[in-house]
């Protein structure tokens, strides 16, 4: 009897990398999930014998979904694939009740061995049938195979904030460990704006807060851009306590700290981005753009240079205290065919 | 040539590059011990790499806070992450003499550094590379650059013959004022001050003579202010002196200082003795006011009845309704 396996995920790349990682030669019954509301709502129809599940998703995420799970005593095993790779996370879903917990991008070897480890699947070493896998290709997976111009189309916005999405856990993970607190992740915005417009884009900074920023360019070949940290200047108290700063709080030692969380997060999201690109970086060295200022004093230098920019915002906040951090990567229009030409490659291979 | 000699070739050269870089290039083991210095170090420091192998960093140089250091290295052997550090934080790592001795304008030289983790075989960062870049002329000339900027907005501010505020800037304190006592309340006056028959003045001793009675009486504004006044140039003549925290009755106290201090000094220009006098009027902000400009307003139809009152006095403005 085949497995009956649901994937809940609310990127279409990240549902597809699964259904594409899972074991060769799987009997499963696939079905799949965009949000956690939907995934509930699959396993009470009976479709989730196994739940590969995502925790970072609109109106109800995995840990919601997790919850609801016991709460409701549905019949399932849960293995969470998940970009946000805090060891608290982790924590957190095992104690919810999840069995595994995968770091994305899911790998075929990884899930495979988890798995297997839980004895959810076996190697079809006496006769290995042929059958599943046909079954498996007629699935609702659409492979978007149009070609990718210019632009942002959904499927490729999709891809961007799935690797976003990848390359914040990362970071959130390092800033996690550095401060030794949970990082709230959320969903990263994707737009492919005006640099006009990116002001607007900081929604989450407040106009009448002063902010501190720092810059720093990155490059490879064919794609190049900056990275932004701007910090709520009302965080700096509380990151000085958390980093066990003992100094006076001055401009300085706020200096220090910017510094400090600029070269853990524009770091670690860069590494998570060329890694699943498969490209490497060269760094610049950062720059800062100003101390005290209003957000739109902070970025107005570059507004000029740059006419579109893919920008990737990521709005992290720190569990319990109120630091408020946002990481911009702005990508030039450059390097947009670069970009999706790897995208493009990423979905179809 | 063999493969292997290109092989051996290439290393040599790349060797060579590395030494030979204007980069500075060390690399720390876990203990801060210096296991490679290349020759930009070598040169700026005047210490040889067999001097260094081994010793630990801190030993060698003083001038590296270690505390400091060892905050952002050992992040790095932690997260495998690269740190960089710019010369805003810590004006320099090492502290060498500027590269131009004659003709650069700072003593020492501005650095940035970036850290970088080498990773063991195992996948566990075992030492630390450290990148060492002169940025000495970015530093100075961002830093002069700042100076500049702070002067000029500074003398865009000021009245160029008087040294008060010009009229824009004035302005500018005042609608600050304003918004702040709608806000809370509180009592602030404003000093409108003419010049008597400052025509007179111009006709019978010249402009450069009148020039001289406009920074005398600029003068005295500026000695009888508080700090916390601002005192503006509002036109060709005429002034204004914005009191915050201060009710009418003091600004009354204040202006009759200054008209009695007017009234009694003698400008002296060449040989030529010149007197003079100031009318004043006197306006306490109130609720009834819409904007700072109808503030404004109230101070001049008091500087106006002073006016017409004979001149060399003082009018307070008083709200009719």
């Amino acid at each position: 009897m085949s497995t009956k396996l649901l994937i809940c995920d609310d990127s279409n790349m990240a549902r597809k990398q699964v259904a594409r990682s899972l074991p060769d030669g799987w009997d499963v019954e696939l079905s799949f999930a965009n949000d956690g509301v939907e995934g509930v709502e699959a396993i009470k129809e009976g479709k989730g014998d196994v739940l590969l599940l995502d925790l970072n998703m609109p109106r109800m995420d995995g840990y919601q979904v997790l919850e609801a799970i016991v709460a409701q005593n549905l019949p399932t095993l849960t293995i969470v694939i998940s970009g946000d790779i805090q060891p608290e996370a982790h924590k957190r879903v095992t104690a919810l009740g999840a069995i595994g917990f995968i770091q994305k991008p899911v790998s075929k070897e990884k899930l495979t061995e988890v798995l297997t480890s839980y004895g959810l699947f076996t190697l079809p070493d006496t006769v290995p049938s042929i059958e599943p896998v046909v079954e498996k290709k007629t699935t609702t997976i659409k492979v978007d195979n149009s070609p990718p111009d210019v632009g942002l189309p959904s499927d490729l916005r999709d891809c961007y904030q799935e690797i976003a999405n990848v390359a914040m856990g990362r970071a959130g993970d390092l800033l996690a460990r550095l401060l030794n607190v949970f990082v709230e992740l959320p969903i990263p915005n994707v737009n492919f704006i005006e640099v006009s417009e990116l002001r607007m884009a900081l929604s989450d900074i407040e106009n009448t807060e002063s902010t501190s920023g720092v810059c720093q360019g990155f490059i490879s070949a064919g794609i190049s851009g900056e990275a932004l940290l701007i910090l709520n200047d009302s965080s700096f108290k509380d990151i000085a306590s958390l980093m066990n700063y003992t100094e006076n709080l001055d401009q300085n030692t706020e200096l220090e700290l910017l510094m400090d969380m600029s070269n853990v997060l524009i770091g670690a999201c860069l590494k998570g981005v060329s890694e699943q690109l498969d490209i490497q970086f060269s760094q610049g060295q950062p720059v800062v753009l100003g101390q005290h200022r209003k957000i739109s004093e902070l970025i107005e230098n570059n507004a000029s240079k740059w006419k579109k920019t893919l920008a990737i915002e990521i709005s992290y906040s720190i569990e319990n205290y109120p630091i408020k951090c946002d990481l911009l990567l702005l990508f030039t229009e450059k390097s947009m065919k670069t970009l999706n030409n790897k995208l493009s490659y990423l979905i179809d291979s | 040539m063999s493969f292997e000699t290109a092989q051996l070739n290439e290393l040599h050269w790349l060797m060579e590059m590395l030494h030979n870089i204007d980069v500075g290039l060390v690399v720390l083991d876990r203990d801060y011990k210096i296991q490679i210095f290349n020759g930009f170090m070598e040169n700026h420091s005047g210490l040889f790499p067999r001097e260094v192998k081994d010793k630990v960093l801190f030993d060698l140089f003083d001038e590296i806070h270690q505390e400091w250091f060892v905050r952002k290295a050992e992040s790095v052997f932690l997260l495998k992450n690269k740190a960089f550090t710019i010369w805003e934080q810590r004006p320099y790592l090492f502290k060498f003499d500027s590269y131009r001795p004659v003709t650069g304008s700072s003593d020492f030289m501005y650095q940035n550094t970036t850290f970088i983790p080498l990773l063991s075989a195992t996948g566990e960062v075992s030492h630390l590379c450290l990148i060492v870049y002169d940025v000495t002329d970015n530093a100075v000339h961002k830093q002069s650059l700042e100076q500049v900027n702070k002067e000029l907005s500074a003398l865009n501010q000021i009245d160029g013959m008087t040294r008060l505020f010009n009229r824009m800037h004035w302005e500018t304190c005042l609608k600050a004022e304003y918004k702040r006592c709608s806000r809370s309340h509180h009592l602030s006056s404003l000093v409108m001050v003419d010049i008597d028959h400052f025509k007179k003045v111009n006709d019978d001793y010249g402009h450069i003579a009148g020039d001289e009675v406009i920074r005398h009486l600029s003068a005295l504004i500026q000695l009888h202010a508080r700090e916390t006044d601002s005192a503006g140039r509002y036109g060709g003549e005429e002034f204004a002196i914005l009191l915050p925290d201060t009710a009418l009755k003091s600004a009354y106290v204040f202006a009759e200082r200054l008209r009695r201090t007017v009234n009694d000094s003698i400008v002296k220009y060449n040989d030529i003795e010149i007197k003079y006098s100031i009318s004043v009027g006197v306006a306490e902000i109130d609720a009834n006011m819409k904007s700072h400009e109808s503030w404004i307003e109230s101070a001049d139809s008091a500087l106006y009845q002073s006016k017409s009152k004979g001149r060399n006095c003082i009018s307070l403005y008083k709200n009719e309704t």
